[in-house]
C-alpha cells in the first residue's frame, strides 16, 4: 500500500460506519491508539545539512532505519536531533522516498555509493520508481561487468602455488600464453600452422598449369598432390596433438568438450581422418568434397589468438534478437515485393517466371546490389522496382545501428579492460608502498617504545627533535594492538623479506663498513628510514651507538647475544636517529658476539626458549 | 497489336493500383497507420482544476475538528490529491488500496456520492471534512442519517429493496473471491431480506428514514458499533 494512502486510513475507517446498520454480527474492538506525540517534527542532521520532516512521514516505512526504533541509536542529546554521518546529497533522495513513496536514482551519483547509502538506511533498491529503474539497472550491470573483469584478471594473475599439478600448469599455459615461454612458443607455433593450413587449402585450388605429360590445366592440388597431402598431414598432426593436450589438461573435460572452440577444433581435423578412412568410392566422393569444405573452419581457430574476433562473435551473439528482426523484416519485404513484381511483369515475357524467381530480383535490388540479370520491362514493374530498392535501403538501415552500438559498447568495454589491466600494476605498486609504510611505522614505533623506559621519558622529550614521527592517537592504539598480538603469539612482526634467505649470506664476523652512507634520512623523518634491507653482520663495539650509527641504510637484522638483563629489553629496533642520544645510557650492552641463527630456528620464533639463556637482540633498520 | 498489349498491360496496371490503395486503406481503417499528425488522440487530462479550501477558521467553525486535526487531515488529503479535489476515479483508486482482495469500486462509487453533497462530480476538501466530521464527531442521530443517505442511492427518501441489494452486493464485492465460507450468489439477497425484515415495520417494501432510525436505536449492536470509530483521529 502506498504510504500516502496511509493518511487516508482515518477516512476509510470512518466510512466503515456505512456497514454498521447492515451488519449481522457485533463489531470487533478497535485497536488502542497510541498518541505518542505523533505529530512532531524530527530534525535529521546529515553531515551538517539539516533535514526536517514529520515523524509520521518517517514512520510510514517501519522496516527501514529511519522508520523504526533503530534511529534512536543516532540520536544526539546535546543538539536534540538525529545525526547521521553520511552523504547529504544522496540522503535527499532517501528522504524524498519517505515523502512521496517513490525512490529516484540520481544520474550523477556513483552507483555503488548510492547502493551503500540505501543499504545503510535499510531500503531495498528494487523499489526504485519506473522512471529511474532502467537507468539504475543499466548502470548496475555496467558496474558488475567491470568488477567481474577485475576479478577475472585477479584470478588469472594469481601467483600459482608451487604445488599446482602439472595438469593445472598446462591448462594455465594453454589459456594464458604469457605465463611461460613454452606456452608462448606453443601459441605461436599453432598460430603459424593454422595459417599454413588455411593457405594450403586456398592455394591448392589455384590452377597451376599443365603437368608435363598432360594437356589439361590442373589445379595445384592435383599436380602436387603428395606435397599438399604431407602438409595437410603435418598440420592435422599438430592440431590433433594440441586438442588432445587441451583435453587432457582441462579441469572439466565435459565442459571443455561442449565448448565452442573444441567443437571448431574437432570440425577442423575430422575431414582429414574421414578422408583417410574412406576409399576412393565414386558414390561418396561427393560427400567427400563437401567434407573438404569443412577444412576452412580451421580459420576459426584463430579466434583463440585474436581478441577482436572473439568480440565480434560475442557481439553477434548478443545482438541475436536484432539480427533476427532484420531477417524477419527483410523476408516480409522480399515476399511482398516479389509478389508484386511477378504480377506486374507477368505476361510481358520477362524473366519473372514465378514468385520464387522474383525473390532473387528482390533481394538483389533491396540490398542495392543490382546485378542486372533480371530487370523489369513494364512501366508498373519499373515503378515497383524503384519502390523496392528505396525501401530496401530503409529496412536494412534500421536494425544496423543497434548492432553497431552493441558492438561499440562491447569493444570499448574490452578496451577499458585492457587499459585497466595496464594501469593496475602501477596502481597496486603505489598502494603497496603506502601500506608497507604503515607497517613499517609500527616497527619504528615498537623500536621507540621499547627503547624508552618510563623513567626515560624525559630524555625522550629531549630527543624529540630527532624522533621520526609523533604518532597520533590512532596510530598509538593500533600499535598497542599489534603489540598485544605479538605478545599473545610470542611472535613478532617483521618486514616482508624472510630473514632466512639473508641469513645464509652471513659470513663470519666482519667489520662494519662505517663508510656506509649515513642516511640523509635524518632529515626526512618517517618513510625514508625504511631503507632497503640487507643483512650484514658487524662487531658491536662498546658504545653501540657509534657502531650502529653508521649503518642506517645498510643494516638489517642483526643478532646480538647479550648478557641477560633484568629488565627484559629484548629487541633493539633501531630507529637510529632516535636511539642516538639515548644509547649512551645503556651500558648493559657488552661487546657482542654475533650468534648466527641456526638454520633451523627462525629469528623471531623460539624466543621464549632463548630467554632463559640469553636475550637475542634483534636490530633492524628500517 | 500494340493496342492489345497496352490493353492487357493497362488492365493489369489498374488492377495493381486498386489493390495497393485498397490495402493501404485497410491498414488505415485498422488504425495501424495514420496520415495526419493530429489524428493521435490527446489523452492529457486538463488538470488545471485547482481548488483551494476555505480558511482554517471557517472550517473549524463548520466542523467539529480542532485546528490540529484539520491540519493533519489536509496534509494527508493534499499529499494524495495535489490539485485539491478528488475525482471519482482517484477516489476509487485510493479506496481500493485498502481492500486489495476484492473489488471496492462499486462501494467507492456509493461512498463518493454520499460524500459529494453538492453533486458536482468531485470531492473537495470541504466535502471531505464535513463528511468526516459527521462520521467521527457527530451524534448517533447524524451518523444514522448519513448512513441512510448512503443507502438511498437516488436520494428520494426511501430505501427500496433494489437499492439495498446494490449496496449489499457492493459490500460483498469488497470481500473478493477467497472467503470462508464461500460466497454464494444468493447471500446478498438473503442479507437484504433479513435487513428488510428488521427495518421495514409497515411492510410496504421500502424503508423510510424514521423507520430506519427507530429500528437502529432499538438495536444494541448497532448502537454500540456507532461509537466504534470515534477515536480514529
Amino acid at each position: 500500500m502506498a504510504a500516502g494512502v496511509a493518511a487516508w486510513m482515518p477516512f476509510a475507517r470512518a466510512a466503515a460506519i456505512g456497514w454498521m446498520p447492515v451488519a449481522s454480527a457485533p463489531m470487533p474492538v478497535p485497536p488502542k491508539e497510541k498518541r505518542r506525540g505523533r505529530d512532531g517534527l524530527i530534525v535529521l542532521n546529515v553531515s551538517g545539512t539539516r533535514f526536517q520532516t514529520w515523524r509520521d512521514t518517517l514512520e510510514r516505512y517501519p522496516d527501514t532505519l529511519l522508520g523504526s526504533t533503530e534511529r534512536d541509536f543516532f540520536f544526539h542529546e546535546e543538539s536534540n536531533e538525529y545525526f547521521f554521518d553520511r552523504d547529504p546529497d544522496i540522503f535527499r533522495h532517501v528522504l524524498n522516498f519517505y515523502r512521496t513513496g517513490k525512490l529516484h536514482y540520481p544520474r550523477q551519483e556513483c552507483i555503488s555509493a548510492y547502493e551503500e547509502e540505501l543499504a545503510f538506511f535499510g531500503i531495498i533498491p528494487e523499489i526504485i520508481g519506473d522512471c529511474c529503474y532502467e537507468e539504475y539497472k543499466d548502470r548496475r550491470r555496467e558496474n558488475q561487468e567491470r568488477i567481474q573483469d577485475d576479478e577475472e584478471n585477479d584470478q588469472s594473475n594469481d601467483l600459482v602455488s608451487p604445488d599446482a599439478s602439472f595438469r593445472e600448469t598446462m591448462w594455465r599455459a594453454f589459456e594464458n600464453p604469457h605465463t611461460s615461454t613454452m606456452a608462448l612458443v606453443f601459441y605461436y607455433v599453432t598460430g603459424f600452422f593454422i595459417a599454413v593450413s588455411v593457405m594450403a587449402n586456398v592455394v591448392e585450388t589455384v590452377p597451376c598449369g599443365a603437368a608435363p605429360n598432360r594437356i589439361k590445366v590442373m589445379s595445384c592440388g592435383e599436380r602436387y598432390a603428395l606435397a599438399f597431402f604431407c602438409l595437410d598431414t603435418a598440420c592435422v598432426m599438430i592440431f590433433t596433438v594440441e586438442y588432445l593436450l587441451r583435453l587432457l589438461a582441462a579441469p572439466s573435460r565435459y565442459r571443455f568438450v561442449k565448448s565452442v572452440m573444441s567443437i571448431i577444433d574437432v570440425v577442423a581435423i575430422m575431414p582429414y581422418y574421414i578422408g583417410l578412412v574412406m576409399t576412393d568410392n565414386e558414390d561418396v566422393s561427393g560427400a567427400f568434397v563437401t567434407l573438404r569444405v569443412f577444412r576452412v573452419f580451421r580459420i576459426f581457430k584463430f579466434s583463440r589468438h585474436s581478441a577482436g574476433l572473439r568480440i565480434l562473435g560475442y557481439t553477434l551473439k548478443s545482438c541475436a534478437s536484432e539480427l533476427g528482426f532484420l531477417l524477419f523484416s527483410l523476408t516480409m519485404a522480399i515476399i511482398i515485393f516479389a509478389t508484386v513484381m511477378f504480377y506486374a511483369e507477368k505476361g510481358s515475357g520477362s524473366k519473372f517466371t514465378s514468385i520464387p524467381a522474383a525473390f532473387w530480383y528482390t533481394i538483389v535490388t533491396m540490398t542495392t546490389l543490382g546485378y542486372g540479370d533480371m530487370v523489369p520491362k513494364t512501366i508498373m514493374g519499373k515503378i515497383f522496382g524503384s519502390i523496392c530498392s528505396l525501401s530496401g535501403v530503409l529496412v536494412i538501415a534500421l536494425p544496423v545501428p543497434v548492432i553497431v552500438s552493441n558492438f561499440s559498447r562491447i569493444y570499448h568495454q574490452s578496451q577499458r579492460a585492457e587499459k585497466r589491466r595496464a594501469q593496475k600494476k602501477s596502481r597496486l605498486a603505489r598502494i603497496h608502498a603506502v601500506k608497507s609504510a604503515g607497517a613499517r611505522a609500527y616497527m619504528q614505533h615498537k623500536g621507540s617504545q621499547q627503547l624508552i623506559g618510563p623513567d626515560q621519558q624525559a630524555s625522550k622529550e629531549a630527543g624529540q627533535a630527532l624522533v621520526c614521527k609523533i604518532n597520533p592517537t590512532f596510530d598509538l592504539q593500533h600499535h598497542h594492538l599489534l603489540n598485544c598480538l605479538e605478545k599473545t603469539t610470542n611472535h613478532e612482526f617483521v618486514d616482508e623479506k624472510p630473514p632466512e634467505s639473508s641469513c645464509r649470506e652471513l659470513s663470519p664476523v666482519k667489520q662494519l663498513s662505517r663508510s656506509s652512507s649515513i642516511s640523509s634520512s635524518s632529515s626526512s623523518n618517517g618513510v625514508s628510514c625504511c631503507g632497503r634491507r640487507r643483512r650484514k653482520t658487524f662487531t658491536v663495539p662498546n658504545s653501540m651507538s657509534v657502531g650502529l650509527q653508521g649503518s642506517i641504510q645498510e643494516l638489517c637484522t642483526i643478532q646480538i647475544r647479550e648478557r641477560p638483563i633484568t629488565n627484559s629489553r629484548s629487541s633493539l629496533n633501531a630507529k637510529f636517529q632516535e636511539t642516538l642520544p639515548l644509547n649512551c645510557e645503556q651500558p648493559y650492552l657488552s661487546p657482542a658476539v654475533i650468534s648466527l641463527p641456526t638454520p633451523g630456528t627462525t629469528p623471531e620464533g623460539d624466543r621464549s626458549a632463548d630467554y632463559s639463556q640469553a636475550n637475542i637482540v634483534r636490530v633492524s633498520a628500517l | 497489336m500494340l493496342s492489345a498489349i497496352w490493353e492487357t498491360e493497362g488492365l493489369q496496371t489498374v488492377g495493381i493500383v486498386v489493390l495497393v490503395f485498397a490495402s493501404i486503406k485497410l491498414l488505415h481503417i485498422l488504425g495501424l497507420i495514420s496520415f495526419s499528425e493530429d489524428s493521435v488522440e490527446d489523452e492529457l487530462e486538463l488538470s488545471a482544476v485547482r481548488h483551494r479550501p476555505e480558511g482554517l477558521e471557517q472550517l473549524e467553525a463548520q466542523t467539529r475538528f480542532s485546528r490540529k486535526e484539520l491540519q493533519i487531515l489536509y496534509r494527508g488529503f493534499k499529499n494524495e490529491c495535489p490539485s485539491g479535489v478528488v475525482n471519482e476515479d482517484t477516489f476509487k483508486d485510493i479506496y481500493a488500496q485498502f481492500f486489495p482482495q476484492g473489488d471496492a469500486s462499486t462501494y467507492a462509487h456509493f461512498l463518493f456520492n454520499a460524500f459529494d453533497t453538492d453533486h458536482n462530480g468531485s470531492l473537495s476538501f470541504e466535502d471531505f471534512v464535513m463528511g468526516l466530521s459527521i462520521l467521527l464527531r457527530g451524534t448517533v442521530q447524524e451518523k444514522l442519517i448519513w448512513a441512510f443517505n448512503l443507502y438511498d442511492i437516488n436520494k428520494d427518501g426511501y430505501i427500496t429493496k433494489e437499492e439495498m441489494l446494490d449496496i449489499m452486493k457492493a459490500i460483498y464485492d469488497m470481500m473478493g473471491k477467497c472467503t470462508y465460507p464461500v460466497l454464494k450468489e444468493e447471500t446478498p439477497r438473503q442479507h437484504v431480506e433479513v435487513f428488510f425484515q428488521k427495518m421495514d415495520k409497515n411492510k410496504d417494501g421500502v424503508v423510510t428514514i424514521d423507520e430506519f432510525i427507530d429500528c437502529c436505536q432499538n438495536d444494541e449492536n448497532i448502537m454500540r458499533s456507532m461509537h466504534l470509530f470515534e477515536n480514529v483521529l
